[in-house]
């Protein structure tokens, strides 16, 4: 299906690029709740967003990096267009494993002991800096892959 | 003397003008000869050229990418489908059935070409 925002980027494409500026926007305010120690609402929303972006991983970007980017990826990596994606693959994983990670010790008690952290707070912006560098990769995607502002 | 170094030059300009026509027109007649044969559409700057094509059933019919990003070929009503093509990479589809094939590219679907088959 077509996309909607005037570059040959397919339909899903233009629709993760929204969504993933969205819920960086979403994560922002998220973060300010936490600083006006509105703690249960922060967590709400940090979790909402955490689990709603598998969906678009599942969907359009583990799909596409599978097909467009892994059989070339060792070859390739020299081209703007592969290391772009391999550069964003790396940050974007890390952003959401980090992520639950930090879920999973802040919000429950499945983890051992051993495996906790205490510094929450540093955590927490370590993620979110990582989160905004895989949203600026994945942005940094958009243009090299679909505009002629950057191609090599 | 003079003269006899220009009519040499003279001699040596036509024999090369005609070798040159016979070989363009050589390498045209190979040229049309591997079309029949095997007729193929280029993908480039994010279009398939040409964007039409009516072919004999029976025919295979190759796609090769000459852009520098990847692109792919697939069937809209998928008869047929490529993986991932990276800069000249290549596939191949035999067209056995009379019809009408509309494809697209998956990955930019604002490229589109159709097959005719007769
Ligand atoms: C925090 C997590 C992530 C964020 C914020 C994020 C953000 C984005 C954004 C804004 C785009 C551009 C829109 C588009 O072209 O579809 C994009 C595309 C992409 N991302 Fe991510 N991403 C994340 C995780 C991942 C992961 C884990 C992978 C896979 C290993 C990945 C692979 C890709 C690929 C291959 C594309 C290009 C998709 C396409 O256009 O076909 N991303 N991402
Ligand atoms: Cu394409």
């Amino acid at each position: 299906m077509k996309g909607f925002l005037g570059t040959p980027a397919s339909f899903g494409a233009d629709l993760n690029l929204i969504v993933q500026v969205v819920m960086g926007l979403a994560l922002i305010a998220g973060a300010l709740l936490a600083r006006a120690k509105r703690y249960a609402a922060h967590g709400v929303c940090m979790t909402t967003v955490l689990f709603l972006n598998l969906v678009p991983i599942g969907v359009v970007m583990w799909p596409s990096f599978e097909q467009l980017v892994l059989p070339r990826l060792a070859t390739h990596l020299q081209k703007r267009y592969y290391m772009v994606a391999a550069i964003h693959g790396v940050l974007g994983a890390a952003a959401e494993l980090l992520g639950l990670l930090i879920l999973l010790v802040a919000g429950t008690n499945i983890l051992p002991e051993t495996w906790r952290f205490s510094r929450w707070k540093l955590w927490m912006r370590v993620e979110l800096a990582l989160w905004m560098s895989a949203l600026l990769s994945g942005i940094g995607i958009y243009v090299v892959w679909y505009t002629a502002l950057w191609r090599q | 003397m003079k003269s006899y170094i220009r009519n040499v030059f003279l001699c040596a300009g036509l024999l090369g003008a005609v070798a040159s026509a016979a070989m363009i027109h050589g390498v045209s007649i190979a040229r049309a000869a591997e079309e029949k044969t095997a007729p193929s559409i280029a993908i480039d700057n994010f279009s398939f050229t040409p964007k039409e094509l009516t072919v004999a059933a029976g025919t295979t019919i190759t796609w090769v990418n000459r852009d520098d990003v990847p692109h792919t070929v697939v069937s809209t009503d998928k008869k047929f489908k490529s993986k991932a093509l990276d800069t000249d990479d290549q596939f191949s589809f035999t067209f056995t059935d009379t019809g009408t094939y509309n494809y697209f590219c998956s990955v930019h679907p604002i490229m589109v070409g159709k097959i005719i088959v007769k």
